[in-house]
């Protein structure tokens, strides 16, 4: 006996070995179907009683195996069915011929045999014969199962009878002696009457009755009965046959024991039997006790007339601990025999699994170690993987996984070892395949991103190799490739740089010919390989949707209703809700994407392997919105740091996307990795909302782009940048090609400025434009071109004050920047350097040149296409740099009062401050022309003004706060006016350049109260005629002259009453006045004038007379009385003009 | 005088493996590997017993035909492996206890170094002397 079989176990005892066999040609399939059906009939429950028979189906069975039957019955076939084929009634007799030699092979031990013929059909197969069945096909076979049982009950009888005969055979006649092949020598020429040969004779047919015993369902016999063969055959020192008692006996306890059976289900055999382990086992327990119960029994058959019925079932069973120690004497005597190592293996093996029931891993471990150690003959190949299956599956039995994986590993690689002509990969894969979970390693990639790598990295990195190499054998690039790309992706921490080149180099060589997909690879046997993602190749470290370009970014109009805000919420604020707000920005983002433009993301990424990475078709996967994803190539240098990459895409709709994940190309293998399954990635959310399509714009200037950037305030970025430089009160046209270069038609078009640096004075509209001519070529096709002119005027203070020096000293401070340990220097520095400053500055001209800059940003705010529909605009900045040089200054500014009360002269000094001659002009005044840096004064005749506008009102004075604002307005306004009266404009004729010029933030508040028109206003007519200074009323002399005093009220308030006087006075022209004129004038009437109270807005006249008594040249001097002008009221508002009157003689017209 | 001597994780992953015969060293790791196994049995049938009272050395884990393997577990579930030749009769069950002590004390010194993590492999210089005479030294 050389041929284990491994699958068997302990309850294997109590069944009846029956072969089925083909005979003939007989196809497989139709073998198997029919041994399956044949199979299914594995228990029967005999006729009357309530015994249960089990058998055992082998489809193949070595006869020298059989040869072993006598040792242990279960081994012995005792049943044969043939399956034979048989188309014509000519090919049966050979048929039957072939029946008859195939029952010759088991012939000595078969009780029974039966002979299943398909296909044959007419007389022969009328003939009614108990051994011969004749079935028409092996599809039309109902009673087959019926037939086996009727086979069986047809065992059982011979086997009943055998057990009665052996058990009542010893009373009588010598008891022959059973023994094993190898035995049979030894006992040539033994002396049989001994009573030694005797009690091994006896002994070996007691275990021999118990084996039958329990084969016929009689457990409670055969524990009895094996007792005694032990109790026998220890006497004798047989201890082959006392280990087989002793195992006999293990087995029908164990069969008491676990009803359930031990072999677990492999197998077809178990796998039958486990499908009624309750029934069985119910079936079971009684039938035992029947033995017990049943007193026919006990008398019939004569058995238990040796053994005691006392003995009751519990003191004959084996307790669970008492069948290990058996086991472990049987195995250590059968250890004894060399011949006997099949047997001692099984033994172990059927002793292990009850162990693996008891589960007692550790003594089970004991004996699988002892079974690897048996040596049998030398093992064929097959023998040898059948073998370490069989230990692999016996470890994994008693829960030592890394034991079993080991030996399945081992035979896996047995498979395939070199002695083996033709080796068998599939099978070796297929094994190492069952080895991973022993290993912990799972295929699927998604249970190593979680934290580091837990495992055993170099005996799975050897498992995923020989993988690798098994697949590649076997002739599936597709499944090497998978696990290549499996074994670099989480096994990378622990390749050395070498191995990592390695990899990938097998790696390329593979997906060259079969590249690498994001498939599931099923295999023949349903397992399913998920995709391996190479999400180490990069790693990718943060995920970042980017903003559009800050010209490109859409923005949303403000509407009326605040609709954000309202349907979100009737609160203004919640707690609650700004929690949920919290978390809702996390994942969405506050930007929004525009269908049809460019979208980037960016990732930060870096190489782990230590030579250069190149990744192809990097792109991007999203959902949501349908996504023109722009892969990008990129190569990343060894172990690289982090690297930024940025991938583009289209968003084609508008709606919501959420960036998934990227795919790449590594190796050939693609991968698509999904974000939220990498470890340790920053992202600041993926999931972005896409607005509908709007249009570009692109600018295009007419001045040069400057290479000055302005500093972006409050997050302004500007698009384009332009310069030009201009002399203070130039003006210069910037004409701006406004181009649609996007795909939607540009309906909307908003222009506001912005000054950025408010620093210095600015006087007028820095920036004014017309929007109407651009608006008018609206909507803007796309490709279609629109020109807008924005007029820069630049009116920067022409005044040289202080604050020009002041700027300078500031940046001079500001630079010397000094520690504060050393005051001392901090206190000399500023004066050190004030004193070069200020004297060049009062004479050279290159300071004065101290270039002032503007900067203004131009937005445009435009929109439309389906974008505008929903609300949302672009907005353009154009940065614009103006450098301003200085033209003119007015360094100092006075007022001469006119001969008139109404004007008065401004007096100028100008400072040309540029390098070429300039001539300068004001209203009504000639050219005055300049040389650099020349000063000059020029005088200008202004008419005074009224700023009605403004009024200066005493009871706004209460706002204290407001005062310096207020003033400082008011100031502005009458600067304004006073400007744009004068008209000051200097020319550049060598730069044929012209500008304006200021006098806005020359004038002081003395200045102004100078140039202002007082709100009463007086009127003095002599004879109706109005005077003013210059003019000279003529009268004659003894004529009365009327004088007319009127008062109109331009103020707010009431003014009056007054008292005014007339003094009359004559002027010598050297400073002297004599006022003693009461000869020579005389008034008609009172010389006090009285205007009652005058209303705002209103007048009040009074007229008085005077008479002239001589011919001269008079002056009236018109005076307040003290206590009559209202102290409240300015000086200046009372303020009449002089009246010259000339008196000449009545006839003749002579001179005094 | 072992031949391979490993300290392996709580999650059962080696921290730190080393072994003699340097070209083989693939087969050791599958003997301590599957040495496992029985060291897992071993800590769950003494998980019922007290914790204090607890045995950390575990005897032998089984023999091979060449080798003999040893293990011994600490408190806190990080195993030490220990592969000694089985020709070696000279060494008892007390000189292996003895060193598993020894080893436990340089690990004790490894983890408390606060710059090492525990789970991490194991790079201590002084632990791997202290492994490497634990080899060398005939007992």
């Amino acid at each position: 006996m050389s041929v284990p079989d491994y699958m068997q176990c302990a309850e294997d005892h109590q069944t009846l070995l029956v072969v089925v066999q083909p005979v003939g040609i007989v196809p497989e399939e139709s073998f198997f179907k029919i041994y399956k059906r044949i199979s299914t009939v594995s228990q029967i429950n005999v006729r009357d009683s309530q015994r249960v028979l089990y058998i055992r189906y082998r489809h193949h069975y070595p006869p020298e195996n059989n040869e072993w039957g006598d040792f242990q019955t279960h081994r012995k076939v005792v049943g044969l069915i043939t399956i034979t084929d048989c188309s014509s009634a000519k090919d049966w007799p050979q048929t039957f011929e072939k029946f008859h030699i195939q029952k010759e092979i088991y012939g000595s031990t078969l009780y029974d045999s039966r002979l299943f013929v398909f296909g044959l059909q007419g007389d022969i197969a009328e003939q009614s014969r108990t051994d011969v069945a004749f079935y028409p096909s092996y599809d039309e076979c109902e009673n087959v199962e019926k037939r086996i049982e009727d086979f069986i009950e047809s065992l059982f009888i011979v086997l009943e009878s055998k057990r009665l005969d052996r058990a009542t055979d010893k009373s009588g006649d010598k008891i022959p002696l059973l023994c094993v092949p190898f035995e049979k020598k030894d006992f040539v020429g033994l002396d049989t009457d001994s009573r030694h040969y005797k009690k091994r004779c006896q002994g070996r047919m007691r275990k021999h009755v118990g084996d039958l015993c329990l084969q016929a369902g009689m457990l409670q016999d055969s524990l009895v009965h094996y007792h005694m063969a032990v109790e026998l055959l220890r006497s004798v020192n047989d201890f082959l046959w006392l280990g087989a008692a002793l195992e006999g006996l293990c087995s029908a306890s164990v069969i008491y024991h676990y009803p359930g059976g031990t072999g677990g289900k492999i197998g077809p055999r178990r796998a039958q039997g486990s499908s009624l382990p309750a029934e069985a086992g119910n079936r079971h327990r009684p039938g035992a006790q029947e033995v017990l119960i049943d007193p026919g029994a006990l008398t019939s058959n004569g058995i238990n007339a040796d053994t005691s019925t006392e003995i009751g079932r519990a003191k004959n069973c084996l307790s669970p601990e008492d069948i290990i120690d058996k086991y472990k004497e049987a195995i250590s005597y059968y250890s004894k025999y060399k011949n006997a190592g099949v047997i001692e293996l099984e033994a172990c093996v059927k002793a292990v699994r009850v162990l693996a029931i008891q589960k007692r891993s550790m003594e089970a471990s004991e004996f699988l170690q002892n079974a690897v150690y048996i040596n049998l003959r030398q093992l064929s190949e097959e023998e040898k993987i059948q073998r370490y299956s069989i230990l692999s599956e016996l470890y994994e039995r008693i829960g030592f996984h890394r034991k079993s994986a080991f030996f399945k590993r081992v035979a896996a690689m047995q498979c395939v070892a070199p002695s083996i002509t033709e080796p068998g990969w599939r099978a070796c894969y297929k094994l190492l395949l069952e080895t991973l979970p022993g290993y912990s390693l799972s295929l699927d990639p998604k249970d190593f991103s979680k934290g580091t790598h837990r495992g055993w990295a170099a005996v799975q990195m050897r498992l995923l190799h020989e993988l690798v190499y098994a697949s590649r054998r076997m002739g599936n690039p597709a499944l090497s490739v998978r696990h290549l790309s499996f074994l670099l992706q989480t096994m990378l921490d622990f390749l050395s740089d070498q191995e990592k080149k390695d990899v990938t180099q097998s790696l390329e060589n593979y997906t060259s010919k079969c590249p690498g997909t994001m498939e599931f690879i099923t295999l023949p046997d349903g397992l399913k390989l998920p995709p391996v993602p190479f999400t180490k190749l990069p790693i990718v470290r943060s995920v970042k949707l980017l903003n559009l370009p800050v010209s490109l970014r859409p923005q949303k109009m403000k509407s009326l209703l605040g609709q954000n805000m309202s349907t979100k919420s009737p609160f203004i604020y919640s707690p609650i809700i700004a929690h949920n707000r919290g978390e809702e920005r996390s994942k969405k983002i506050d930007f929004q994407w525009v269908q049809g433009d460019v979208c980037e993301v960016q990732l930060m990424v870096y190489n782990p392997m230590p030579f250069e990475l190149r990744v192809e078709n990097m792109g991007l996967l999203t959902t949501g919105v349908e996504f023109e994803s722009l892969p990008a190539a990129l190569s990343l240098p060894a172990e690289s740091g982090l690297y930024p990459v940025t991938l583009v895409g289209v968003p084609q709709s508008a709606g919501q996307i959420t960036i998934n994940g990227y795919h790449t190309s590594v190796f050939g293998v693609y991968s698509d990795c999904l974000l939220d399954k990498l470890p340790g990635i920053k992202t600041s959310g993926c999931t972005v909302e896409v607005i509908p399509a709007l249009p570009r714009l692109q600018i295009s200037t007419s001045l040069p782009r400057s290479a000055h950037t302005l500093q972006p305030s409050s997050g302004d970025e500007i698009t384009t940048n332009v310069s030009v430089q201009l002399y203070n009160g130039e003006t210069q046209q910037l004409i701006i090609k406004l181009e649609n270069i996007g795909t939607e038609p540009l309906e909307k078009l908003e222009v506001t400025s912005k000054m950025v640096n408010t620093k210095g004075k600015l006087f007028g509209d820095f920036l004014s434009w017309n929007l109407e001519d651009t608006l008018s070529q609206f909507p803007l096709k796309p490709g279609k071109i629109a020109t807008f002119t924005v007029n820069i005027k630049v009116k920067l203070d022409f005044s040289c004050q202080e604050n020009l020096l002041q700027d300078l000293s500031d940046d001079g401070i500001s630079v010397t920047g000094l520690p504060l340990s050393s005051p001392f220097r901090q206190v000399i520095k500023p004066r050190v350097e004030n004193k070069p400053i200020n004297p060049p500055e009062t004479t050279k001209v290159g300071d004065f040149g101290n270039l002032k800059t503007l900067d203004a940003i131009l937005n445009f705010k435009y929109s439309g296409g389906p974008g505008h529909v929903d609300g949302y605009y672009r907005n353009l900045s154009l940065g614009l740099h103006v450098e301003v040089e200085p033209s003119v200054f007015f360094t100092r500014v006075n007022t001469l009062p006119a001969t008139s009360t109404r004007q008065c002269h401004l007096l100028l000094d100008v400072f040309n401050a540029t390098e070429h001659e300039l001539t300068i002009s004001a209203k009504n005044n000639e050219d005055l022309i300049l040389h650099a840096a020349e000063c000059q004064r020029m005088a200008i005749q202004v008419d005074k003004f009224s700023f009605e506008s403004y009024p200066d009102s005493p009871g706004e004075r209460a706002q204290f706060t407001n005062l310096k604002q207020l003033e400082e307005e008011r100031q502005q306004a009458k600067g304004l006016e006073i400007n744009s009266k004068l008209d000051i404009l200097w020319k550049i004729p060598s730069l044929k350049r012209e500008g304006e010029a200021s006098v806005e933030g020359v004038l002081n508040q003395l200045v102004l109260e100078h140039l202002q028109l007082a709100p009463l206003q007086w009127d003095v007519s002599v004879e109706g005629k109005l005077c003013d200074c210059d003019i000279i009323a003529d009268c004659k002399v003894g004529d009365p002259v009327q004088l007319e005093v009127k008062l109109t009220n331009l103020s707010k308030h009431n003014v009056g009453p007054f008292a005014l006087t007339v003094i009359p006075y004559q002027d010598y022209q050297n400073g002297v006045h004599n006022y003693e004129l009461d000869d020579a004038i005389t008034f008609v009437g009172s010389n006090t004038f009285y205007i009652d109270t005058v209303k705002p807005t209103e007048n009040s006249v009074c007229i008085g007379a005077l008479l002239f008594l001589y011919t001269g040249d008079f002056y009236l001097n018109i005076k307040f009385h003290e206590d009559n002008s209202s102290r409240e009221l300015p000086l200046s508002w009372f303020c009449l003009p002089s009246v010259h009157i000339r008196a000449v003689e009545p006839v003749t017209q002579t001179n005094l | 005088m072992a031949v391979c001597i490993a300290v392996i994780a709580k999650e059962n992953y080696p921290l730190y493996i080393k072994s003699t015969p340097t070209e083989n060293e693939l087969k050791f790791h599958y003997t301590v590997h599957t040495s496992l196994d029985v060291v897992d049995e071993k800590i769950s049938a003494m998980g019922k017993a007290l914790v204090d009272q607890r045995e950390l050395y575990l005897g032998l884990l089984y023999p091979t035909e060449d080798y003999k393997v040893y293990g011994y577990v600490t408190n806190s579930k990080v195993k030490f492996v220990m592969v000694v030749d089985s020709s070696n009769t000279a060494l008892r069950d007390n000189e292996i206890r003895s060193m598993f002590r020894k080893l436990h004390n340089s690990y004790t010194d490894v983890i408390c170094n606060p710059f090492y993590n525990p789970g991490d492999q194991i790079q201590s210089r002084a632990f791997d002397n202290m492994v490497t005479s634990m080899m060398v030294q005939v007992c």
